[in-house]
């Protein structure tokens, strides 16, 4: 804050204060500008909760609706009736938080790995390691989606979560932390007999927590929002994540009922605004922490 | 055991997990896409060799120029918009502002990225209806008639960059302000003191400081760009036509539509060295321009 208070210049000789008149009249315009254009980013929302309010034969009606006008909870009624929507959240959340939980894992014990213990062949398998940042999804997909129907892994969720345990960012993103350490930390554990493991877990492990934190959020957002992935693997309704969910949704009710499907639509902020309001904090720390120099 | 051939298997046992699923999902596909695309492949009959027909094929292909074309078009609009509009944000918010109002700022910009994609880009493409759309609506009151967004090739390039911009801004815009947040506020203490003026303080310390986070976000929306599938897919369809189609969907369609996994393979590879490409050149030029060397 004091930082701002500096570039909006407030110092005492005269000609920085002229400045800082002439920079609160065009700072109004910019507050102006900034709640209108905040109004524009929330209307969608007041819109899709408005609307999923309303009676089913006015859902398309105009004047549209930003603030409701009636309160017809039979839509989110209908959500759950006509589809499995509670299978959808849930399985969202199981694919999500699985995937989370094993690439974490998997990641800081590889980066623990690259940064901690000296072994031939250890850079050159980093090396590699980036160059898979390089390959994009489309490219892997296709053989992805071949060894998965040949493990019989079609319409699982294991065709979601497997492929996603391995994300070379993540290993990377944790590594860059763990180099930032000295190595003190471990000689001194070492020393006093502690094994590899215990050094991971209880002494590197919790020193990168930003890093940590924000993989992890970052493979939350990632796999919550991931549409493609279940678009090629999932068939069966009751084994669809959220995502996928919505075009069954969207095909149910799409000519008649607009109320319903942005009930679902609606439904669908809930997960992503709690994980806002615990998980931004991390975010923001993490990025901060990390610098991400690529 | 020496400490050194102890070092050795430990090593390689914390490293286990994450190399065995590297080789399975990304390694392995990758080489099997390159031998795929020499083949016919459907994955119910056996795969055949069938030298460079797929290749010629790629040559042949009609439609592969409109979807590069569409492609190239989306990058053209996108990459700008979120690099220069999400630092433009960035800038409007890190001011002198009540601490309450940025947090509110930093809420409404950043919330849409996390809300569940398939679910809004849904509610948006009723919101770009022509007849009933919420969007005409509003535009009609300014004596604005009738907006085919859907229906133009070219209006369906706008409607994705309003989406684009309303589900992603809040990206860019907040690896920005962090970065701004961790400019030390010494150096525009010090260049105030010398008397730099607003624009040679913005030009001399805030690019160059921030020049890390404009690459980063730069690299990230070109490659997001380049493979943009979920926007058309669920927005336009690629449509009117394949006037919207981009290459991703494309090869969604070769590849789970049409079953042709040799081909598709061929256009995702060819779809990877184009990425290959954009991001080389836009390392090479970075060492120009991007400055790590700030502590």
């Amino acid at each position: 804050m004091n930082g701002e208070a500096k570039m909006a210049g407030v110092l005492t000789t005269r000609g920085i204060r002229i400045h800082t008149r002439r920079r609160t009249m065009r700072g109004y315009v910019l507050d102006g500008f900034l709640l209108l254009l905040s109004f524009l980013m929330l209307a969608p929302f007041l819109w899709m909760i408005s609307t999923s309010l309303r009676l089913p034969q006015d859902s398309f009606s105009l004047p549209p609706a930003i603030f409701p006008t009636a309160f017809n909870v039979e839509n989110y009624g209908q959500v759950f009736k006509q589809v499995p929507f509670t299978n959808f959240i849930l399985n969202s959340l199981e694919i999500s938080l699985i995937i989370v939980v094993g690439h974490i894992f998997i990641s800081s014990m590889a980066a623990f790995a690259f940064a901690r213990i000296t072994f031939p062949g250890r850079n050159l398998i980093f090396i590699i390691f980036l160059a898979g940042l390089m390959i994009p999804g489309q490219v892997t997909i296709i053989p992805q989606f071949i060894l998965i129907s040949k493990l019989g892994l079609v319409d699982t969720h294991w065709a979601l979560i497997l492929p996603a345990l391995i994300n070379p960012l993540g290993i990377f993103m944790i590594r860059q932390m763990m180099m930032t350490i000295s190595s003190t930390y471990d000689e001194a554990a070492y020393m006093d007999g502690a094994s590899r493991m215990w050094v991971f877990l209880r002494v590197i492990l919790p020193m990168v927590f930003p890093a940590v934190a924000v993989t992890s959020v970052m493979t939350f957002i990632g796999n919550w929002n991931d549409f493609f992935r279940p678009l090629i693997f999932l068939n069966t309704f009751e084994k669809m994540t959220l995502p996928l969910g919505m075009t069954v949704l969207n095909g149910t009710f799409g000519s008649g009922n607009l109320s319903a499907i942005l009930a679902g639509v609606t439904l669908s902020l809930i997960v992503p605004l709690l994980f806002y309001m615990f998980g931004q904090k991390y975010l923001v720390e993490g990025i901060t922490a990390g610098g991400l120099k690529i | 055991m020496t400490k050194k051939s102890k070092d050795l298997l430990v090593g390689y046992l914390f490293l286990a997990p994450a190399l065995l699923l590297f080789l399975v999902f990304i390694a392995e596909p990758v080489i099997a896409s390159l031998i795929l695309s020499f083949t016919k492949y459907n994955v119910i009959t056996p795969s055949k060799f069938i030298g460079l027909d797929n290749f010629k094929a790629f040559f042949e292909d009609d439609r592969l120029g409109l979807v590069y074309w569409n492609t190239l078009k989306f990058v053209l609009i996108l990459t700008p918009l979120h690099v220069v509009l999400g630092l433009l944000l960035a800038l409007a918010v890190q001011r002198k502002i009540a601490k309450g109002l940025k947090y509110f700022y930093r809420t409404v910009f950043y919330f849409p990225v996390l809300a569940t994609s398939a679910a809004v880009a849904t509610a948006w493409s009723f919101m770009f209806n022509k007849e009933f759309g919420i969007l005409n609506y509003f535009l009609s009151l300014f004596g604005i008639e009738g907006i085919p967004w859907m229906q133009s090739p070219n209006w369906v390039y706008l409607a994705v960059a309003i989406y684009s911009f309303w589900k992603f801004i809040g990206n860019a815009f907040l690896y920005y302000f962090i970065g701004l947040q961790n400019i030390p506020e010494t150096l525009y203490e010090a260049a105030e003191i010398d008397g730099a003026g607003k624009l040679q303080r913005f030009m001399n310390i805030t690019l160059p400081m921030l020049s890390p986070m404009l690459f980063f976000v730069l690299v990230t929306t070109l490659i997001g760009t380049t493979q943009i599938f979920d926007e058309p897919y669920l927005i336009t369809g690629g449509g009117p036509g394949d006037a919207s189609r981009s290459v991703n969907m494309y090869i969604y369609e070769i590849a789970f539509q049409k079953h042709q996994m040799g081909y598709a393979s061929t256009v995702s590879i060819s779809l990877f060295l184009a990425i290959l490409a954009i991001t080389a050149l836009q390392f090479g030029f970075s060492k120009k321009w991007v400055s790590y060397d700030q502590e």
